[in-house]
């Protein structure tokens, strides 16, 4: 039940939020399962896979070319905008299961992300090209998205089920697995478990859980470009994982809230910001690689990840 | 019943094992010798599915599993460790048990991540277990500390608890005494003699230490260059001539 206190405490913020902030809250909800999907593989799993934001992306597009051209309503996109993440997923399981692993990995899957930034530049009639697609005004289940407080309570809704389900994941016989093919994959086969399986696992749902990000992004912003799906976001993707902490979903949830207010704090100061942002992610990647949730649990035990539960 | 027949090995132009017939029974302990380089490990490898055979059979139970990966193997009743240490370094000594019961979870995808009734029950029960297997072990401290936090002999014990949580009819312990102090070392005797001896568990076991050897073999192969040179109860390879000029002779 623990789980709940944070949505449930969450329910209270449009209470308090003009129009802007509600925006920026509702963008760190996008943010949490982008860095909760991305985690898995990075962090759970361990894996050099930076297909990230090609799977945003795909999740982005799916969902607003369903709604601009079908006219699909947004209900019913997040589905096949998980399962388009999903299916990116699985192509770059298929590429770390081949023995492509560590840096080609990385380079196999950071090419993709920008292959399809190039197809979405050149797919003028489906794409809409550089200027990109704006996404028509939409409804969950009759409840109109036209406004912050609205999408709001609706991402709190799906971000809440979805983070859930992952936790539920982590804290079972799959969250062990995941894991423990990262600390010692021959001796995760020793213990009669598929490890290909498990790796084909924990990227398809990785990219199901980011296609839907996507999807979400696509309504908040409004119109995608591909200009949202470059390396640029990529590092920003990579940052909230790393300074969040690595395999931890409390981390997951820190380093997206964090990273995603943080330019806020530098709006008065153009430039400072980049630098401030490197010099985040050094001082993580040296004093604190294991991030936020690392210091949160030293502070309060029970905040350490475990994978499993006490019931 | 573990049963080799005629096994080889080959490397890259290099014979690891020649010829290598075997048989480990339940309730055995069955001592593996020789020098390094030996093939000891390479056998190993080749039972659990790691490395392949050019020559020969292996059958567990009257079923062939040579051909199989790893963790078919595994499924099938063999658990293994490693020489240099196969825990999982960043979870804790429950969470490696745990990671051994993987198999006996009966629990779906979609019932745990909707955190079905089935699937939480499926969990608890395997978390007792494990918790149970570390108190019947002796090491029920040590629970949630993190195993690359503990000592080389807890590491080694939280080894052995994780490869017999699921009731294996066979174990392959690959030089479980290494690094560790006398009175540990003589709890680890212990340990193996009533794995075999309480729970009926084929173990095959690879030790240098002949003191060790000779408190805890039934049977003793001894192998050199790939060949199994000699076979027999404790108290005759000592006496074994060929065995005292390859391996005893080299200590």
């Amino acid at each position: 039940m623990r789980f709940y206190i944070l949505p449930l405490a969450a329910l209270a913020i449009p209470l308090v939020a003009n129009p802007y902030t509600q925006f920026m809250v509702n963008l760190m909800l996008v943010y949490v399962l982008v860095a909760v999907g991305f985690n898995l593989v990075l962090g759970n799993l361990g894996q050099l896979a930076f297909a990230n934001t090609a799977l945003f992306g795909i999740g982005a597009y799916s969902a607003a070319m369903l709604m601009a051209h079908a006219g699909w309503p947004f209900w019913l996109v997040i589905v096949p905008a998980g399962l388009a993440g999903a299916a990116a997923g699985f192509l770059a399981s298929v590429t770390a299961l081949r023995g492509i692993r560590v840096y080609y990995l990385a380079i196999v899957t950071l090419a993709f992300g920008e292959l399809l930034r190039w197809s979405y530049i050149h797919g003028e009639r489906a794409t809409g090209g550089t200027d990109g697609l704006a996404v028509p005004n939409s409804h969950f289940f009759g409840i109109a998205l036209d406004s912050e407080t609205a999408r709001f309570y609706v991402f709190l809704l799906i971000v809440t089920v979805l983070v859930k389900a992952v936790s539920n994941l982590l804290q079972s016989k799959i969250g062990r697995a995941i894991v423990a093919i990262r600390d010692n994959e021959l001796a995760t086969a020793s213990l009669a478990i598929p490890t290909g399986r498990y790796i084909v696992l924990a990227f398809t749902l990785s990219g199901f859980v980011v296609g839907i990000a996507g999807s979400l992004f696509a309504v908040l912003i409004g119109r995608v470009i591909p200009e949202s799906f470059g390396l640029i976001e990529l590092i920003l993707h990579f940052a909230m994982v790393l300074v969040g902490g690595l395999g931890s979903l409390l981390g997951s949830v820190l380093g997206a809230v964090a990273l995603t207010a943080l330019p806020e704090f530098f709006r008065r100061f153009p430039g400072l910001y980049e630098m401030f942002f490197g010099g985040l992610l050094i001082v993580f990647l040296l004093v604190q690689p294991r991030g936020l949730s690392a210091l949160a649990a030293r502070w309060w035990q029970p905040l350490r990840d475990r994978y499993y539960r006490e019931h | 019943m573990l049963e080799l027949q005629h096994v080889g090995v080959r490397f890259a132009g290099l014979q690891a094992l020649s010829d290598v017939s075997l048989t480990a029974r339940g309730g055995a302990v069955h001592a593996l010798i020789g020098p390094n380089g030996a093939g000891k490990t390479t056998l190993f490898n080749a039972i659990s599915g790691y490395v392949a055979l050019s020559a020969g059979t292996i059958a567990l139970d009257g079923a062939p599993i040579h051909g199989l990966t790893p963790h078919q193997i595994a499924a099938k009743g063999l658990r293994r460790t490693f020489q240099n240490g196969g825990l999982f370094a960043e979870l804790t000594a429950l969470e490696n048990v745990l990671a051994g019961l993987h198999a006996r979870i009966d629990a779906s995808f979609a019932g745990i991540l909707f955190g079905s009734r089935a699937a939480r029950a499926a969990e608890r029960e395997a978390l007792a277990r494990a918790r149970e297997l570390l108190r019947a072990m002796g090491v029920a401290h040590l629970a949630d500390q993190p195993v690359k936090t503990l000592s080389g002999g807890q590491q080694r014990t939280i080894e052995i608890v994780r490869a017999v949580a699921a009731d294996p009819p066979l174990l392959l312990l690959d030089e479980p005494a290494v690094g560790l102090a006398p009175p540990v070392r003589a709890q680890l005797v212990d340990l193996i003699r009533r794995l075999a001896g309480e729970r009926g568990i084929a173990v095959l076991l690879i030790e240098h230490a002949v003191d060790l050897v000779m408190a805890v073999a039934d049977v003793v192969a001894v192998f050199n260059g790939g060949v199994k040179i000699a076979e027999g109860a404790p108290a005759v390879i000592r006496r074994d001539p060929a065995v005292l000029e390859a391996y005893l002779g080299h200590v």
